[in-house]
């Protein structure tokens, strides 16, 4: 298929566009900022028949808050999320990982339904979300599930989405008084860079040091985002001190199994989920004792 | 002397600064055309294969599709080469790396000429890649050139380096390793050509000498040069990536296939990545002998370079590695040899540094290693050991012109950074971050060695407007050479520099003055518009004298305007007056580089006659979990000569040392089996303005005589010793040593890694 012959699509509700994707007989594929669709196409990876073009679909753009939970529309772009008080408040963690998504230009284009859709394991939102305990809510003409995240992905690339259906909505548990979170991101370099190792923690704190219970997901170590569940058992065994948080951080290289790629070798990989732990953990309790 | 003049050495504001900023400026691959038609280039599908076949029916058959060009389409010779012409246009029966270029398509659309390359089918026979320089030496190599695989072989030696270590107190041995540096230009290869119904053909494409870039043309297409116009000015970034033909040839070609069409060729990143020239990749072996003094007693130097699979510029990089491999340093005994190999790596050639920035790591590491063994202060050491005007190099000749290195080293003693050390290297904000501070002084030739002639000229016209056209052949590379050019001219004519145009790089426009490439634009291109002024101030003198009929002693040149008892003369008077007469309006200027009289046997061309030195401090922090290193301060301490505009000097400096940081810490090119996997921007990391310090820049001014105004060049210096100021940075920091570069997180981690295996060991 060459460029040209491509067909664009414009819906101007998310019925239409459901209405589409339920007919369409040709190939066909989503686009919203085109951040990575695009480059995709250039590449000649992506070559749909037709692209339906959903930027334009404002009623899939808010964040608000709605019986406990935060709503997030897929076509929220990364510089809707670093702007919006509400996540700042309730969901630092993923207002810091969005901050990290490539440049400016790239969080003014880019949209979170399509971070999660492209399904990179080095996704920077995807691990906040994890700790989010985010749902993706799917919507085809005639139905709509809802998927917790960690169940969302099959693997690199790969997703349970089907053909005909969409994301509708992304669900987070907004943060709690006592609860802290943060993302680290380790690239390349500072700014326009794909994570070698990234993650989110979100830790329960009582009074001190002392942590009730955390989450914590490692980004571009595995073939989709992964849980450190050992390490998340021994955060409440006792106060995080620096000593501590040493130890537990030692455990993190034995929950990811990374690859070498042009970026690292699975080796460096490794240690640095150690280190990113270590580092964020460190700079969490520092966050919490000034809170 | 500096106090009365007018422009020179003044904060002149860039003469294509608002252009620039405000994006109005087209560059040439900016244009587009109702009629125009699009070039595409088949590269080669293996880094080494015999080609059996080429057979272009299809492609041709493909509606839209203009014409298909293989070797065969080829009128005169085919190959280029600035020094030897290795490298075919278009391949025949053979590819030796993946950037050769087999066919040409043009065509309606991009897209069609894309898919008309698809439709060429070539039979290849794969052959084995050569990969790896040390080993493309060995005998049992295959072959990519009918000599072998060694392209050069330089040699300095000079006192007797076996005494001299048996005589030491100390010796260090290490081996450096540096990567194949992109030079990442905004603007990728690319521009356009026409032919008129003349036959005259224009090329407009990007490039650091137009007139060579012609001859190139005229070899290939066996074509009067006088009958090709080429334009190769503005450039939209260069670094010495269009001191070679990047596509000139390809669209001569094209253009002569079009029926006057004129015929566009821009390459996308991923073909430049591809076929674009790199720095060459270096191993450098260096043993260093010192008394314990800290008196440099002798130097070895073993240097190979990949230049892939042509020559380009590869030969003239490995002699001015080695020229500069000592530093500019007085050490008697030297003994060094520097190989340029070839390989199917792509192709290497000129990039800012010019070999320099790969040997200069070596001698600098090893004169911090030596200092720290001898507790020495690194400044002592290198004040210890540097040479003054006058005095024997390391290579063994004179330095004649003037030599700035330890005024340099007493500035860098005496700035803020260097005092205040070791309070700023407390100030990490992390317990996990450690900061480290250092320097390291280099040098680098300005203008070619021997055996090149080395010329600039210039020319002045006066204009209807009352304004003075000043045309260089040296290029706008972006370093802001026009505005340097400008300042001169504005100076000598005694006018306001509002009435100074400048054209450069357009061989219909403006004379042979050589390359925009050896830190020379502005130093020669400075003096020649010097030597065009006064022909020019002759010419208005005597129009005026002619005009206001007094004798030509009588004629003053005032600001603005000539005078003659109390009568003012404007320059538009001046124009009427000598239009009306069919008198000429326009000057010339020469200016030939002074050489060294005598090369040193087997060097390829050293010594120069003049080099810029420079001193650079720097202060990183170490993110000793992960390897990650920031740096956080740059002093930059250049001996350009006088400078001609401030502005422009600190430019240069903040851009160098930008380009530095991202030659340690980041960029590679990485090739496996011939292949590139580094594809485009995506992997390919350079700084972005969160990686960019704070960069101060603090010159000393050290009159170069020959120069104009007494400047010197400065271009190149810039961006190199702040590669070991960096690396010596790091062991500052950690007490990690890094041989080889980029100083990637990794690298610097495993650095760490090891230093605290040493160190358990020792302990034990």
């Amino acid at each position: 298929m060459l460029v040209s012959e491509i067909d664009i699509i414009t819906p101007q509700t998310v019925n239409d566009c459901l209405l589409i994707l339920s007919s369409h007989e040709t190939e066909h594929r989503l686009i919203a900022g085109g951040t990575d669709a695009v480059v995709r196409m250039k590449e000649g990876k992506w070559r749909p028949s037709t692209w339906i073009n959903i930027k334009r679909l404002k009623e899939l753009r808010y964040i608000k808050e709605k019986n406990g939970t935060i709503h997030i529309g897929p076509l929220t772009t990364h510089t809707d999320i670093i702007h919006s008080p509400l996540l700042q408040k309730k969901a630092n963690v993923l207002v810091e990982a969005a901050r990290e998504v490539g440049a400016v230009q790239m969080q003014n284009m880019g949209t979170i339904g399509g971070n999660i859709g492209t399904a990179s394991p080095a996704g920077d939102t995807i691990p906040a979300l994890y700790v989010l305990d985010a749902t993706i809510e799917l919507q085809s003409l005639n139905t709509k599930r809802l998927i917790p995240i960690n169940q969302f992905f099959i693997g690199p690339g790969r997703t349970i989405m089907k053909q005909n259906e969409m994301i509708t909505n992304i669900i987070i548990q907004p943060q709690a008084e006592n609860e802290v979170g943060i993302f680290q991101k380790l690239g390349p370099r500072k700014a326009q860079s794909i994570s070698i190792v990234n993650v989110a923690i979100m830790l329960s704190m009582a009074k001190d040091r002392k942590c009730l219970e955390g989450k914590i997901a490692f980004g571009s170590v595995a073939p989709t985002i992964v849980r450190a569940k050992k390490c998340e058992a021994l955060l409440p065994l006792s106060p995080l001190t620096d000593d501590i948080i040493e130890n537990i951080a030692k455990v993190a290289w034995k929950e990811v199994m990374p690859i070498t790629d042009g970026r690292a070798t699975a080796e460096y990989r490794r240690d640095m989920a150690s280190a990113l732990l270590k580092r964020g953990l460190y700079r969490l309790m520092k966050r919490w004792e000034n809170k | 002397m500096k106090q009365s003049l007018n422009w020179v050495g003044k904060r002149v504001k860039r003469i294509d600064g608002p252009e620039k900023v405000t994006g109005e400026l087209k560059y040439m691959t900016d244009y587009h055309f109702e009629n125009m038609a699009w070039g595409k280039v088949l590269r080669a599908k293996y880094p080494f294969a015999k080609i059996h076949s080429i057979h272009t029916e299809k492609a041709r058959q493909l509606p839209g599709v203009i014409c298909v060009l293989t070797h065969e389409d080829i009128p005169g010779f085919n190959g280029f080469g600035i020094v030897v012409p290795d490298q075919p246009v278009l391949a025949s029966d053979i590819v030796r790396c993946t950037g050769d270029a087999v066919a040409l398509v043009a065509a309606e659309t991009q897209e069609i000429a894309e898919q008309a390359l698809r439709l060429i089918e070539v039979e290849y026979e794969p052959l084995e890649a050569v990969t790896d320089a040390e080993q493309a030496m060995a005998e049992t190599a295959p072959k990519l050139h009918p000599d072998g695989n060694i392209h050069s072989h330089v040699k300095i030696k000079n006192g007797d380096t076996e005494k001299a270590f048996k005589e030491a107190d100390i010796i260090i041995e290490n081996t450096f390793y540096s990567p194949r540096q992109m030079h990442a230009f905004i603007e990728t290869e690319g521009g356009w050509g026409v032919m008129d119904e003349e036959g005259l053909i224009t090329i407009r494409c990007p490039g650091q000498y137009a007139y060579r870039d012609r001859m190139q043309i005229a070899r290939a297409l066996a074509y009067n040069p006088e009958r090709i116009r080429v334009i190769s000015s503005p450039i939209g970034g260069a670094f010495g990536g269009k001191d070679e033909i990047t596509v000139q040839i390809y669209l001569a070609l094209l253009a002569m296939n079009t029926n006057g069409r004129p015929v566009k060729i821009h390459l996308s990143r991923e073909e430049s990545v591809i076929a674009g020239i790199k720095r060459h990749p270096f191993k450098v072996q260096m043993r260093t002998a010192a008394k314990n003094d800290g008196t440099l007693l002798a130097n070895e130097v073993r240097a190979v370079a990949d230049t892939g699979a042509y020559a380009s510029l590869g030969g003239a990089v490995i002699a001015l590695a080695i020229e500069h491999s000592c530093g500019p340093y007085k050490i008697p005994n030297v003994n060094l040899e520097g190989f340029c190999v070839y390989t199917n790596n792509g192709i290497s050639g000129a990039f800012r540094g010019f070999g320099v920035n790969q040997v200069c790591i070596g001698i600098e590491t090893h004169l911090d290693m030596i200092a720290e063994e001898l507790q020495m202060d690194p400044i002592d050491i290198r004040k210890k050991n540097v040479y003054h005007q006058g005095e024997h190099s390391s290579l063994g000749h004179v330095v004649k012109t003037s030599v700035g290195t330890y005024k340099t080293l007493e500035v860098a003693e005496h700035c803020d950074l260097w005092k205040n050390r070791s309070q700023y290297k407390q100030e990490a904000s992390e317990p996990w971050k450690k900061r480290g501070v250092a320097l390291a002084t280099s040098f680098h030739g300005i203008g070619m060695g021997i055996g090149l002639p080395d010329y600039g000229s210039a020319t002045i016209e006066l204009l209807a407007d009352g304004t003075f056209l000043v045309a260089v052949g040296c290029e706008e590379i972006g370093g802001g050479n026009g505005t340097a050019y400008a300042q001169v001219a504005a100076e000598i004519l005694n006018c306001d520099i509002s009435r100074i145009k400048i054209v450069q790089g357009d061989t219909a426009k403006t004379l042979d003055g050589g390359t925009v490439t050896a830190s020379r634009s502005t130093y020669t291109g400075g003096r020649a518009v010097a030597a065009a002024a006064p022909n020019m101030i002759k010419l208005l003198t005597s129009a005026v004298a002619d005009i206001l009929q007094v004798p030509l002693s009588d004629v003053i040149v005032q600001r603005g305007c000539l005078t003659a008892k109390e009568e003012y003369v404007t320059y538009e008077e001046i124009y009427e007056y000598l239009f009306n007469r069919h008198k000429p309006t326009k000057v010339e200027g020469h200016f030939l580089l002074p050489k060294e009289k005598a090369e040193i046997k087997g060097s390829g061309g050293a010594p120069h006659h003049l080099y810029g030195y420079l001193t650079h401090v720097v202060m990183v922090e170490v993110d000793t979990l992960t390897g990650e290193t920031e740096v956080l301060r740059v002093v930059s301490i250049p001996d350009a000569g006088i400078v001609i505009n401030p502005q422009g000097l600190e430019g240069q400096a903040e851009g160098g040392a930008v380009m530095g940081i991202g030659y340690t810490l980041y960029e590679d090119v990485i090739i496996e089996d011939g292949f590139h996997k580094t594809r485009n921007f995506t992997d390919y990391i350079i700084p972005t303005i969160r990686e960019t310090p704070v960069i101060e820049t603090f010159p000393v001014e050290d009159e170069e005589q020959t120069g104009p105004f007494g400047a010197k060049g400065i271009g190149e210096v810039v961006m190199i010793p702040i590669i070991p100021a960096i690396m010596s940075a790091i062991y500052d920091a950690t007490g990690a040593r890094i041989y080889q570069l980029p100083a990637t997180p990794e690298r610097i981690f495993n650095a760490l890694k090891n230093e605290k295996k040493q160190n358990a060991l020792h302990a034990r």
